[in-house]
């Protein structure tokens, strides 16, 4: 198993365009936990990978929330989690990551969300309620709310303001977001034209005080010596032309070339491959000197010339 | 094979969980099916639904830990980690496990066979978000196959057979 198995307990409209779905165990156990702000990649058939914020509350253990706005020019995932995907079905989630997380230090956040971009705010306003964290949230918004049960507690509180684009004109990101002050962190998530506005509205903040989220995976750690390298197959012929820092089992297996694997971390031995011309980067810890004159582990190399070839 | 009659340990934690990535359940009783696995646990053969169950291993029925590595991650590296937190099934305290590969020892009222020392994975470090992958290696337990089940309770004693 390579994703956590989830089912589709419930799923509902949740304001224009938007479907919520829960995620849950088939049996309901807990599902591992997640920080305020987190996302996961759902994986969809046909090898679709799509992220989503989590945004439910991170003390209820036992379920992922997700809310998905139909993306009319999306390239199928939203769609499928629309129309096609109903309660009972199984999906396979990826281990929570958190790219957007609350700043530990601060005193007070300043939100701004767009449209559906509310999803992370809504984990990390869960958790500030229950730990007493000042906060405000800016949601600007065309129409109908997305999720309007979820944020109706934080706008009764105050806490939530909301701004309806189709009413008003838009508000300045810079009115919005007040003056930098010590203690003080802006976040935003939503639309990139949004995003570049946050962006020149808080360039004067310091350094660290303004986030915004991204839906991209954390990146690995660099490495200053990787190069971009060509990777071919001897018995078979084939080639792909790798990027700087590209992992070379990924790359086998997005060829369709099954290799056995179990660490992933270059110490267990499995994922060992025969090869030709290089030399490899060798940074595992299993292979010996010697072995190494012959053989790889493809789980951690890299290339140390422009070609590396493999006998597979 | 010559019994080392100079260790007796103890059965300090015991955890199993349904699922691969799933958080370990903290249990004070497990019950062994010899052959097989344990009652509930995401490696018990026919219904294995663990990180590793695409590929079978008759010797993966159960897995400890000892809780002294525990002891030494914090020491040497000054990372926390908890009992539930290594995913192994038990946890011992006073049972030099490195040692007994290939060899059969008692734990509680049923009787294991040590396969192989376990290896650490990559994935514990996306679970935890923690460093602990380099300081596990060497130190991260022990496969056994289930010779005798049985139920096995926190503190009881593990010893040679």
């Amino acid at each position: 198993m390579r994703h956590i198995h989830t089912v589709i307990r419930a799923a509902d409209a949740a304001g224009a365009g938007i479907r919520r779905l829960v995620l849950m165990d088939p049996d309901g156990w807990p599902l591992p936990k997640f920080r305020p702000g987190a996302h996961v990649d759902l994986h969809l058939p046909g090898g679709l990978v799509r992220s989503y914020s989590l945004c439910g509350d991170p003390a209820q253990q036992d379920r992922y929330t997700i809310a998905v706005k139909r993306e009319a020019a999306g390239r199928g995932g939203s769609a499928f989690l629309h129309d096609q995907a109903a309660p009972g079905d199984a999906i396979g989630v990826s281990l929570p990551r958190c790219t957007f997380p609350l700043a530990p230090d601060a005193v007070e956040h300043v939100f701004i969300a767009g449209g559906i971009g509310v999803t992370p705010f809504l984990s990390m306003m869960a958790a500030l309620e229950r730990s007493g964290g000042r906060y405000r949230l800016h949601l600007l918004h065309r129409g109908a709310l997305p999720l309007p049960d979820m944020l109706a507690a934080h706008v009764a509180g105050g806490r939530v303001i909301l701004h309806d684009t189709a009413a008003a004109p838009r508000p300045e990101l810079a009115a919005l977001l007040g003056s930098p002050a010590p203690g003080r962190h802006a976040y935003c998530c939503g639309p990139a034209g949004m995003i570049a506005a946050f962006e020149a509205a808080t360039a004067g903040w310091p350094a660290g005080a303004a986030h915004v989220e991204h839906f991209v995976p954390p990146p690995l750690p660099p490495d200053p010596s990787a190069q971009p390298f060509t990777l071919v197959l001897a018995k078979s012929g084939r080639e792909a032309a790798l990027p700087a820092g590209a992992n070379l089992l990924a790359a086998l297996r997005g060829l369709g070339i099954e290799v056995e694997s179990s660490c992933e971390g270059g110490i267990c031995g499995a994922c060992r491959v025969r090869w030709l011309e290089g030399p490899p980067l060798h940074r595992d810890r299993v292979l010996q000197p010697q072995e190494r004159e012959r053989e790889v582990m493809v789980c951690v190399a890299g290339c140390a010339g422009p070609r590396l070839v493999l006998d597979l | 094979m010559a019994v080392d009659p100079t260790w007796l340990g103890v059965v300090t934690h015991l955890h199993i969980t349904a699922r691969a990535f799933l958080p370990m359940r903290s249990m004070a009783a497990i019950e062994l099916v010899a052959g097989k696995g344990i009652v509930g646990d995401r490696y018990m053969l026919g219904i294995e639904q663990g990180f590793y169950s695409e590929k079978p291993e008759p010797g993966r029925q159960i897995t400890l830990f000892e809780e002294e590595a525990l002891d030494c991650i914090r020491r040497d590296y000054g990372i926390e980690m908890t009992p539930e937190e290594h995913r192994r099934n038990v946890t011992t305290r006073g049972v030099p496990l490195n040692h007994l590969v290939g060899r059969q020892f008692r734990l509680g009222e049923c009787l294991l066979e040590a396969t192989r020392l376990s290896v650490p994975c990559r994935h514990i470090e996306a679970i935890l978000e923690r460093p602990v992958f380099d300081p596990m290696i060497h130190r991260s337990g022990l496969n056994c196959r289930i010779l005798r089940g049985g139920t096995v309770r926190v503190g009881d004693p593990i010893r040679p057979a």
